[in-house]
């Protein structure tokens, strides 16, 4: 977009970076350089989200560390110091203490182990991501793959779940009593066919889970790259007779290679915070451990969180030199007008959808109908009805028992029409999502839009930084930051709490939303509305945000949305009955699973209501990703 | 791989962490001093104590009329038992209209939200329902966080037992018992040893996510319940004896560095050793009792809360006729479970102790006060005489039909010559837990 304005005077002051006339000062060089600067509103902004940033996100982190070695009464460190306040470096000094061959394994059990295993459930997540949606992303966008609309959608359905319910899913569906005990699972049970342990505990289901769950985050980065990616490359190494894998290897893998790399760190940084899908499969991590050793080590595992947020540090310098990298390749990602699809034959586009339409059926719309199911059986995970008991076994009491004292099997609950601790999580969920969208959703679009107008700028690099940086920490680590920062504040198990956390960790959203297109924003746009001595606040409104709405909408859609399913953050900050996501995992940890499907329903229903709404309205769309366009 | 990585992951730390040494040469600090001269909510309790319910009530209405009491507790029952307490003033005063905001937070996390209560410059909670006996000692009253409260209606009750049951309040004692699914007409669960036999591997809930299931473990090496142990030990057959004197031998060494008394404190270590590294955990007692009484867990056993077996709905393939209350087995040897108490308390900084005083004597002394518990198996007052009998739950039309459901009561339970209930002491199990929770920690992961 252009303007046809001719080049006034005004407008030459501004190129030149001159303060309007109504700001000339007349005194020392420094003031009137000072004065210069915050005449531009996105500086001054840009000086105050830079402060406040680093505060809220430092802040936290720092009680992290003091918290540490700080006493904590009824934990091992009091204990043992025989302090019942103060500061001690005894929980460092013990956590890693390897004299005896009882700390040996200790600090095994304690900070080795779930290491390794974090790493490693991490790298696989990673792995299975990137191959799965990646390959997904290259099939719906490149190619004539048949059911392209209807994947696209159904596809990113486990990334709206909360994640620990594919979780449960997989273990009602895979568990038998034949190899690990207790009852068997709807494959066990059903067609007797028991799988190995390993399948259903541990490293390999977690890896699984997570990696699905993820997949659809890889399906946006990638599928996004791909959307706009210049189809002219591969086809000039077509008409050269390339082979195929060399068009793959040597174009098209380069040119993904940084939505590669972001997927890897933002799905490295989320499995390793996860701390539900672990629990449920029955695997050692540093979330697990973290919750496990707060009972009675309470600054041991504030040590573990420590690691958790130098993993996230680890993971902001590997997001910068992507980030720089990415550069080189901006060059050649330019919309083409000539995408061409990859014909995968008459067989092969149907074959491969009906391959697609079994392995979402799986993955989204069997999760969806065990939930439904679930909320009419007469117990928890009892399919009788399916193995002699008929349809006249199923009950509608976990939705309309209406009274708690004549005991229906419903251990105490009322049905979930007439339970109002489900509705006060729901709404408190819905307030708490909605308000850290709302401040998560401006604050970051101010962050890309300060930071696109100061691009070179190293405090504008800085601000960017400080405000991407939760996004990178393991969600837990973050929690355990805000639990203490909170309980040291006084707004321990408030809603103020939540929508703080949920800000900072949701800015990064926004603010990569806002900057991407902010950057693809001409100055020139703003600098004629300068020229015309059109108020800063107009100027956006009028201009920048009708142009770039769909960023600016997927950037509080985004944090809406995650807030909306969003557990791991929260767990620590509030009691399990005030928001539907604690709650909802109080139920399935009570094995209650009847209202913890129909809460899993309630939140995929809204959260599907919503993004059809906006997407109505603006265009944007979650599985079009961050940008929406 | 995962060897690669964790020797790197090893190298890496012995290195950074050489020359970190403790730094603190502060002195203990005393714990919470004793003052003659009570004040504030310490002042109102002490008061409090010497009134009857009617009394008291009278005061919860003045304070309260209006306000909303928020409680927090390990059972969602205290929300049934608050209902009950309102209706209770309103008898008294009918244009009473004050509310009680009831929350549950499940299992640790009690703590948290309390102690981040009591410091925080505004304070919500007036009282609290708590378990785990252990952390509430260090935790609550070493910190003098949490205040105890004895009515004066429940001291004067015949039958209460002020030593066991006062210092802390307990509202009641709940049983967590050993179970098995009867389906499996080859498993044999006859003795206590049984539950940690090779290839047993029995539900339970984790030690470290509910740490009740801990303090089990720390209270079986007291002396009378490591005497329960050696006792069932001495009953079992001459080749399952031989199987665990191996343990036994192998764990002896380990009594006297953990503090522990008596020479029988062995068997104890040697089961738990056998328990910790055996048990099938899952999440809650909720979904182990779902397993356990389907047809496909025959054989299967479980140690979980007595009354989740009133939830279940009998189906096709459920039934709470397919389990079998391991101690009421006639020859059975050995504790048949463990006993933890919920305890009723106040913390320092109730922002309405009046009522917070009445409620909780409501609870302890009124039966309509423990209905909500009071009304299924498992779960026994402190107060003998607001108890419900439940001995003959399991009879339907006459006819016995689910036996697992016959509450045998708190006294059959208790006694040494019934099921020999493991019960929680908070002072013992806070006084051997520093040491052998490491050594149950190591013991579980071989």
């Amino acid at each position: 977009m252009s303007t046809n304005v001719t080049l006034m005077p005004e407008r030459a002051a501004a190129q030149r970076g001159d303060p309007p006339q109504g700001v000339q000062s007349s005194g020392p060089p420094v003031l009137r350089r000072v004065a210069t600067y915050f005449s531009k509103p996105q500086n001054g902004l840009l000086l105050v989200l830079g402060i406040v940033l680093t505060i809220s996100t430092l802040a936290p982190l720092v009680s992290i560390l003091i918290d540490t070695v700080t006493v904590h009464p009824g934990s091992i460190d009091s204990d043992r110091t025989g302090l019942m306040s103060g500061y001690t470096l005894f929980n460092w000094t013990d956590l890693f203490d390897r004299s005896t061959s009882t700390k040996e394994k200790l600090f095994d059990q304690n900070f080795l182990d779930p290491t390794v295993n974090t790493v490693l459930m991490s790298v696989f997540s990673c792995v299975f991501a990137i191959i799965y949606g990646g390959f997904f992303a290259y099939l719906v966008t490149r190619t004539n793959l048949k059911f392209k609309k209807y994947l696209s959608t159904i596809f990113i359905f486990p990334y709206m779940m909360p994640q620990w319910t594919l979780a449960v899913v997989w273990q009602n569906l895979f568990k038998s009593a034949a190899v690990g005990g207790g009852s068997d699972g709807l494959l066990a049970a059903v067609f007797g066919i028991h799988t190995p342990q390993w399948f259903y505990e541990g490293l390999f289901p977690s890896s699984v889970v997570l990696g699905l769950h993820y997949s659809a985050f890889s399906y946006i980065l990638i599928g996004a790259i791909f959307r706009n990616m210049d189809a002219n490359l591969e086809e000039a190494a077509v008409i050269l007779n390339t082979p195929k894998w060399k068009v793959f290897s040597r174009i098209t893998l380069p040119m993904i290679t940084p939505a590669i790399m972001s997927t890897v760190l933002l799905v490295f940084s989320s499995s390793m915070g996860s701390f539900p899908v672990p629990h449920y499969l029955k695997f050692s991590t540093l979330t697990t451990r973290y919750v496990e050793m707060s009972v009675n080590r309470q600054g041991q595992a504030g040590i573990l969180a420590v690691e958790m947020m130098v993993f996230g540090i680890i993971m902001l310098v590997a997001s910068q030199l992507t980030t720089s990298g990415r550069k080189s390749y901006t060059t050649v990602t330019g919309k083409s007008g000539q995408t061409q699809e990859v014909n995968l034959g008459a067989i092969g586009r149907w074959l491969i959808a009906a391959i697609f339409v079994v392995l979402t059926l799986f993955t989204s719309l069997y999760p969806m109908l065990a939930f439904a199911l679930e909320t009419f059986l007469p117990n928890p995970g009892d399919y009788s009805f399916l193995t002699g008991g008929g349809w006249g076994s199923l009950t509608t009491k976990w939705w309309l028992t209406s009274e708690n004292l004549s005991e229906s099997g419903m251990y105490g609950q009322l049905g979930v029409l007439y339970n109002t601790t489900i509705w006060k999580g729901f709404a408190g969920q819905f307030w708490v999502a909605a308000m850290a969208a709302l401040a998560a959703g401006t604050i970051g679009t101010l962050v890309g839009y300060c930071v696109a107008k100061n691009r070179r700028s190293r405090w504008a690099n800085f601000v960017n930084n400080m405000a991407f940086l939760p996004y990178l920490m393991p969600s837990l680590a973050v929690g355990v930051a805000f639990f203490i920062f909170g309980s040291s504040m006084g707004i321990f198990n408030t809603f103020l709490l939540l929508i703080i956390a949920g800000t900072i960790k949701y800015i990064p959203f926004a603010s990569r939303a806002s900057l991407n297109s902010m950057l693809q924003l001409s100055n020139e746009i703003e600098e004629s509305a300068i020229i015309q001595d059109i108020p800063w606040w107009k100027r956006m409104l009028r201009i920048i945000v009708p142009i770039q709405k769909s960023s600016i909408i997927s950037g509080y859609m985004l944090p809406f949305m995650t807030a909306l399913r969003e557990m791991t953050l929260f767990m620590l900050l509030c009691s399990q009955t005030k928001i539907i996501t604690t709650e909802l995992n109080y139920f399935d940890e009570m094995g209650l699973y009847a209202f913890s499907s129909a809460i899993n329903l309630m939140l995929i229903v809204t959260i599907l209501i919503c993004n059809a709404v906006v997407n109505k309205l603006t265009g944007a769309s979650l599985d079009k990703g961050i940008g929406g366009n | 791989m995962k060897k690669a990585l964790r020797a790197a992951v090893a190298c890496l730390l012995a290195g950074s962490m050489l020359g970190i040494s403790a730094c603190s040469d502060d002195k203990p600090e005393p714990g919470p001093t004793t003052s003659t001269q009570l004040t504030g909510v310490a002042a109102i309790l002490d008061e409090a104590q010497g009134m009857t319910n009617e009394e008291l009530f009278r005061r919860a209405i003045e304070e309260s009329n209006g306000k909303t009491l928020y409680g927090i507790g390990n059972s969602s029952r205290g929300a049934t038992a608050a209902t009950a307490f309102i209706a209770a003033l309103q008898a008294i005063d009918p244009s009473y209209n004050g509310t009680i905001e009831w929350t549950q937070p499940k299992n640790n996390s009690i703590f948290t939200i309390l102690n981040a209560d009591i410091t925080s410059a505004s304070h919500e909670f007036s009282m609290t329902l708590i378990q785990d006996g252990n952390q509430i000692q260090t935790k609550m009253i070493n910190t003098g966080n949490l205040l105890n409260f004895i009515p004066k209606d429940w001291r004067d009750a015949t039958g209460v037992d002020i030593d066991a049951n006062g210092t802390p309040l307990a509202l009641q004692t709940l049983s967590k018992v050993f179970l098995f699914n009867n389906l499996d007409v080859n498993a044999n669960y006859t003795n206590v040893w049984d539950f940690v036999a090779e290839g047993s591997a029995p539900m339970f809930m984790g030690v470290n996510s509910e740490p009740v299931g801990k303090n089990f473990l720390y209270m079986l090496t007291e002396p009378t319940y490591a005497g329960y142990m050696k006792e069932a030990f001495d009953k079992l057959p001459a080749a399952q004896q031989a199987y665990f004197q191996k343990t036994v031998d192998e764990v002896a060494g380990d009594v006297e560095g953990l503090g522990l008394e008596g020479e029988n404190a062995k068997y104890a270590l040697a089961w738990i050793k056998l328990w910790v590294t055996q048990y099938n955990e899952k999440t809650d007692d909720g979904p182990i009792c779902n397993d356990l009484v389907t047809t496909s867990a025959a054989g299967q056993s479980a140690l979980i809360v007595y009354s989740k077996l009133r939830s279940v709905e009998e189906s096709a393939t459920a039934s709470a006729a397919n389990v079998t209350v391991a101690a009421y087995q006639n020859d059975y040897a050995g504790p048949g479970g463990y006993g933890y108490k919920h305890y009723l308390m106040i913390p320092k900084t109730s922002p309405l102790p009046w009522t917070a005083a009445a409620f909780i004597s409501f609870m302890v002394t009124e039966y309509d006060g423990f209905a909500a518990w009071g009304k299924d198996i498992g779960g026994y007052s402190s107060n003998p005489n607001i108890n419900q009998d439940h001995s003959e739950d399991g009879f339907v039309d006459g006819v016995d039909t689910y036996p697992a459901k016959n509450d045998k009561g708190y006294d059959w339970w208790t006694a040494a010559d019934g099921g020999r209930l493991v019960l929680e002491d908070p002072e013992y199990a806070s006084r051997v837990s520093a040491n052998l929770s490491d050594w149950i920690d190591v013991a579980a992961n071989g």
